[in-house]
């Protein structure tokens, strides 16, 4: 997804009490091409695993991923 | 009572297996077990062998720390009588028979669950820990991904 999108992070700011599917609703019609792997990813709020109809908080760091690969 | 060592770490360094159990052995400690798992050089897919060059391995540190930590907690839940754990994961670019990670338990003796914790914290680590590899051969490179989902409170 990171090749998509061109940039490691981004910042942005979102309508208040958001939930994380209409964050990747608004990420895919700006990143069009990233649609896909959105649907796919895994998100994180704050460093906790995060789900479709989790509410993001204000200030919070979210993190979109593929599943994890680690050992 | 004693405080037992928990160590987590995410490093580009190579492995010290000598001075984590050292880190991770108490007086009271007579049995430790250590998983470690390392680069597979050569890997048979379906009878052909398929070579791999070196696996790139990246993290998302921060997390991955908190959940290295969780995955600790979750062991002292199952088996108290665990005394020393260390969860190590080295990341960058790692070549065939390279360690790679390192779960280690220490406890008194070898029957109060060293094997079984040991075992749990790599397949955890496997599941939730958010850290990625990039496996780089003669054919290319490709990201390998995990299968598995985790769920609310995980």
């Amino acid at each position: 997804m990171r090749d998509h999108v061109g940039e490691k992070s981004i910042s942005m700011d979102v309508p208040e009490n958001i939930q994380v599917q209409d964050l990747k609703t608004i990420l895919a019609e700006r990143y069009p091409k990233a649609t896909e792997a959105l649907e796919a990813t895994l998100v994180s709020i704050n460093r906790e695993y995060a789900f479709a109809e989790d509410i993001i908080p204000d200030g919070a760091e979210v993190a979109m991923f593929p599943h994890v690969s680690g050992g | 009572m004693t405080e037992f060592p928990t160590i987590f770490l995410i490093t580009e360094e190579e492995l010290d297996l000598n001075d984590l159990l050292e880190q991770i052995t108490l007086p009271s400690a007579g049995a430790a077990c250590f998983f470690t798992g390392m680069v597979r050089g050569k890997t048979d897919r379906d009878g052909l062998l398929s070579q791999t060059e070196f696996l790139e391995y990246d993290a998302y540190v921060p997390m991955a720390e908190a959940k290295m930590q969780q995955v600790a907690d979750e062991i002292r839940d199952r088996w108290p009588t665990v005394e020393g754990i260390a969860i190590v994961q080295r990341i960058g670019c790692l070549y065939p028979r390279t360690p790679t990670v390192l779960i280690a338990c220490t406890a008194a003796h070898r029957d109060t669950g060293v094997f079984e914790a040991a075992r749990y914290g790599i397949d955890r680590l496997k599941e939730i820990v958010p850290i990625w590899k990039k496996e780089v051969s003669l054919d290319g490179e490709t990201w390998m991904e995990g299968e598995y989902t985790p769920k609310p409170g995980e």
